[in-house]
């Protein structure tokens, strides 16, 4: 805002009526020339909105009063990291058969009818590590809502007839697995990186679906689902003193059981090389990558600027440029980082592209990796990817909810006190140096698989100009995994395979 | 500000509650003719989403240039005069030796290919490798001078004029997030997130690419283009069955190609039509600015009147768009076989966006939808016949569209769940709704009216699409609307459009191994 603008600001103020005269001379001529007017922001401190309910339980309150809406979430340590090794999916069926099962007093229909009418909107999910129950209501209805929300958790009926129809519908997107390339190069890509064993990449089949009966929901519940495992969020619409007071006779008299252990790190490594899985459509996926970091890694913040710059920061990105923009070669093309809490997660690069240009942008992608490696970034791209980080840094706490699914995953995680307090120090301090040594430490292609799902014989050959051909990596050393059967996960005979 | 006209009444009750909300805009125009909508909130603090959309869509173009209004939104990324650039008249030569010669290389396809594809000599017109030599040799100067422009080519890195993607740095160095576009049938939309300090970074940048958009790289980003659709369209199991079928139910509306375009059309449009299409759809008139969050109106509208009035208002008023789509008279029937699970889509034409029949119409999709309704009683559970089942109501800008699509459960086939839907059908055109279950859905609709707000993005898009198809008020004005939607209602819709002359069914089956 120039001192022109601003005199002018202040008049219509004064006069209450704008009506405004276009100021077209003071644009600068370049947006670098634009002063603004410093932003100031500290993290919110997790402390100030933690309180403890009488039973023990944990319990984050935040509210805000512009709408009339009240939203409770309840994170329970264990997902499929509780999952039995022959049971994959069975902490994902008993999250959903919470949900859809009714409770002991109230058959399904019934119950959600009851959550229907009172326009409430509940969810039961679980991922790899966590299993999270979600309430939002209106203002206007919170006590019945609260009430039919906590009977499901407390007492869910698990209603074997809604169970038989739960497992029929999970059969029937079992058998769509091999239909879209995306879900069969996230399931193989898992396979690779942490093992068909490990719950990060087993999946379930139609006879561990099969499996699961009403006893394995009730003992996976019975082990998840209680006070002793639980954190509570809630934003929106209350006053604090009454909230409190809900909660506290919502929690009472629940058995506390203990607490979840922590998710067993995978056993299964890597073997680098070229995979390539069967599929025929006109356009190659790939990715390309290796295990990485755990989120408390001490190289995780120059690693995390590293990769903005790498392929993780969009159109600025050198992976976006150079594959996309550059080429032309694929519409989306991106680097992700995945750092997990209790073992390492993995790196990954990945793009979609034309069967003829998968060999020539796998070339690109894998020079601008080795590229990190080899020289040091530009200052003028460190900067960007510093300032980027620390002036999005105030969005993860941009609303209520948002915000307490950070202090949340904190507290689960126990990540230090002062995390968010000192991070924008410790982005700021990154130089380029530290870069390149992340890079030479974490990212060598010579450690990374290159998964290709796609149709070979087109893809081997290579780009019409003859730029690259898929002989370039590994020495055209190429593994054929197999398509896999969609019920039963065993090898399909593959009479596509590449001689 | 969001503000309440009253409090929320006892939805428990079979009474009407009443349930309003009124998002106070602030709206101005500007002496050009762009319109812009202000809603401050502080309820996110540090944080604005701003935005504008251009009222065209897929639906204003024609054949020949299908495509272009999603082409357009790829082109806005380009850059202008001062951004994207180190030497703009360097720059603008290269524009002109690329356009020269991609004209003479179109005049080459459309002719001489098109014509060896016509007598079967070809199998692909524009597939470089059914190049005739002449061809050969303009498509090398074409990719010679794209990377020379872009510093990669003859004369190395101080020949280049280009500076790659500078529109996008220049946000993202300055804390903007989630910088995106859409393209719709009926509107083209742009947007992006800044901290509350930045909204003069917006202004500066948003008016300078509406002022002087030069559509560099018109001719390379074509291959992103491509990849785009073979994603979207080509590599997904049901995309190229769903643009068929698309194209199959609509006769004569717009609404019957592709928002992405079709190939042909995509690798075709020249300099001059985009010229016009700018000329015509880009310029303020037609154009309305929207920013939703925590920052000062007095001081926003200052800001926004000194950088926007520098876009120089159209001489050439968009044309309405005049094409209406005729009157189906027979059932319309596709039979897919591919890799999906058994499944069929009934739709039916119904009406526009703010016709008085599109209220109970998207009530009857809630009444369809979710664990308590129709579909899933009758379908899911009832008959046991389906894994998944839903009703959507699409009313858009000149025609609307009603769909029922189920996927089947088990031995199913697809004609079962097309029996199973016309006996529920059935029942809605002979009884009336019971008044509980009418109350239900109107609960529900009226809570997911205040859910639509509670992100800033969120109600960014739909004050969007409010105003590009009908008028933003309609945020406001609805949930009465819905609210007002009788038993009586909803019976007469289901009997008006649900027949059979009015229907296309689209039914897939899963491809023998």
């Amino acid at each position: 805002m120039t001192m022109r603008s601003f005199a002018a600001f202040a008049l219509l103020l004064a006069t209450g009526l704008p009506v405004l005269a276009a100021d077209t001379a003071t644009i600068p001529k370049r947006p670098e020339e634009i002063a603004f007017e410093p932003l100031a922001f500290e993290p919110p401190d997790a402390k100030t909105f933690r309180r403890t309910l009488p039973d023990g339980t944990v319990a984050y309150l935040a509210p805000a009063h512009e709408l009339p809406l009240v939203t409770v979430s309840i994170t329970f340590r264990g997902g499929s990291s509780l999952d039995p090794a022959d049971v994959p999916g069975l902490a994902s069926m008993t999250a959903r058969m919470i949900r859809e099962g009714g409770t002991a007093k109230r058959k399904p229909a019934e119950f959600d009818e009851a959550l229907d009418f009172l326009a409430t909107e509940v969810g039961v999910s679980a991922n790899e590590t966590f299993t999270t129950a979600t309430m939002n209501c209106l203002k206007s209805n919170l006590d019945e809502s609260l009430a039919l929300f906590v009977e499901m958790l407390r007492t869910p009926g698990f209603d074997q007839d809604r169970l038989v129809t739960g497992k029929a519908r999970v059969l029937e997107s079992l058998k769509q697995r091999n239909d879209d390339a995306a879900s069969i190069i996230g399931r193989e890509w898992k396979r690779l990186v942490y093992g068909p064993s490990h719950f990060e990449g087993a999946e379930p089949t139609a006879a561990t679906v099969a499996a699961i009966d009403r006893g394995r929901l009730a003992a996976t519940h019975q082990r998840i689902v209680h006070p002793g495992n639980a954190i509570v969020a809630v934003s929106g619409d209350f006053e604090e003193p009454a909230m409190l007071a809900k909660l506290a006779k919502a929690f009472d008299g629940w058995e506390r059981g203990a607490s979840a252990p922590a998710p067993t790190p995978p056993t299964a490594t890597l073997a680098p090389g070229l995979y390539h899985v069967p599929k025929e459509i006109p356009q190659g996926k790939v990715l390309i990558g290796s295990r990485g970091i755990t989120r408390d890694d001490p190289d995780a913040i120059p690693l995390v600027l590293l990769n903005e710059i790498l392929g993780a920061g969009g159109f600025t990105s050198r992976l976006m440029q150079k594959v996309r923009s550059n080429e032309g070669l694929a519409y989306s093309v991106r680097s992700t980082l995945q750092p997990k809490v209790d073992y390492p997660g993995d790196f990954r690069a990945g793009f979609e592209s034309k069967n003829a240009t998968v060999a020539l942008a796998t070339k690109i992608v894998l020079d601008e990796i080795k590229a990190v490696r080899d020289e040091l970034v530009t200052e003028d791209e460190l900067d960007t990817a510093k300032k980027s980080v620390i002036e999005t840094f105030p969005r993860q706490f941009e609303s209520k909810p948002q915000m307490l699914r950070v202090f949340v995953n904190d507290e689960w995680t126990k990540r230090p006190a002062d995390y968010w307090k000192t991070f924008r120090q410790k982005v700021a301090a990154v130089t380029r140096e530290d870069l390149q040594r992340v890079a030479r430490k974490h990212l060598d292609p010579a450690t990374m698989a290159i998964l290709v799902v796609g149709d070979w014989d087109e893809i081997a050959k290579g780009d019409l100009q003859g730029r690259a051909t898929m002989k370039e990596f590994f020495g055209g050393a190429v593994q054929h995994l197999p398509l896999r059967d969609p019920l039963t996960l065993e090898p399909l005979p593959d009479d596509k395979k590449a001689p | 500000m969001l503000r309440f006209a009253s409090a929320v009444a006892l939805v428990l009750s079979l009474v009407p509650p009443a349930l309003a909300q009124k998002v106070e805009v602030e709206e101005f125009t500007l002496p050009n003719g762009m319109q812009f909508l202000l809603v401050p909130r502080s309820d996110q603090p540090n944080v604005v989403s701003a935005g504008w959309i251009a009222r065209v869509g897929s639906v204003n173009e024609r054949p020949g240039i299908t495509g272009i209004s999603h082409f357009f939104e790829h082109m806005m990324f380009k850059g202008t005069d001062t951004i994207g650039t180190r030497d703009p008249d360097r720059d603008g030569k290269f524009r002109g030796e690329q356009k020269a010669i991609r004209d003479e290389i179109n005049r080459l396809v459309w002719t001489r290919q098109y014509d060896r594809f016509f007598k079967g000599e070809i199998d692909d017109p524009w597939n470089p490798a059914n190049d005739t030599q002449e061809l050969r040799v303009l498509r090398a100067r074409l990719d010679a001078l794209i990377k020379a422009q872009q510093g990669r080519g003859e004369g190395g890195p101080q020949a280049g004029t280009i500076v790659k993607d500078e529109f996008d740095q220049v946000y993202t160095k300055a804390g903007g997030s989630g910088m995106n576009a859409f393209t719709t049938y009926d509107l083209t939309c742009y947007f992006i997130t800044v901290p509350s300090n930045k909204l003069e970074l917006w202004a500066w940048m948003e008016s300078d690419r509406l002022h002087d958009s030069v559509f560099r790289e018109f001719y390379s980003e074509r291959d992103v283009v491509h990849e785009e659709r073979r994603l979207r369209t080509d590599s997904t199991p049901t995309g190229k069955f769903e643009e068929q079928f698309d194209s199959m139910f609509w006769a004569s509306s717009g609404y019957s190609w592709p928002v992405i375009g079709w190939p042909s059309d995509l690798n075709s449009y020249t300099f001059e039509q985009a010229q016009d299409y700018w000329n015509i759809y880009y310029r303020p008139g037609n154009l309305v600015g929207i920013v939703v969050g925590d920052f000062d109106p007095v001081r926003a509208k200052q800001l926004i009147t000194n950088y926007f009035a520098r876009l120089e208002p159209g001489k050439t008023q968009p044309p309405p768009v005049v094409t209406l789509e005729v009157e189906q008279l027979a059932e319309q029937r596709m039979n897919a076989v591919g890799e999906v699970p058994p499944a069929v889509e009934i739709r039916y034409h119904t009406v526009p966006a703010g016709h008085v029949d599109s209220y109970p119409l998207d009530m009857l999709a809630e009444i369809l939808n979710d664990r308590t309704g129709r579909l899933f009683k009758g379908l899911v559970e009832g008959r046991g016949i389906a894994a998944t089942a839903q009703a959507a109501s699409d009313t858009r800008k000149y025609a609307g569209l009603f769909a029922v699509s189920a996927q089947a459960r088990g031995d199913a086939t697809p004609e079962a769940l097309e029996a199973a839907w016309y006996e529920e059908l059935a029942k809605l055109q002979g009884e009336d709704l019971p008044e509980r279950e009418l109350r239900k859905v109107k609960n529900r609709v009226a809570a997911q009216n205040y859910r639509k707000l509670e992100s800033n993005m969120s109600l960014f898009v739909q004050l969007a699409f409010s105003e590009a198809v009908l008028d933003w008020r309609e945020i406001n004005e609805g949930p009465a609307k819905y609210e007002a939607v009788t038993a009586a209602d909803i019976r007469r819709v289901a009997n008006k459009y649900f027949k059979a002359t009015n229907r296309s069914v689209a039914t897939y089956r899963r491809q023998a191994e």
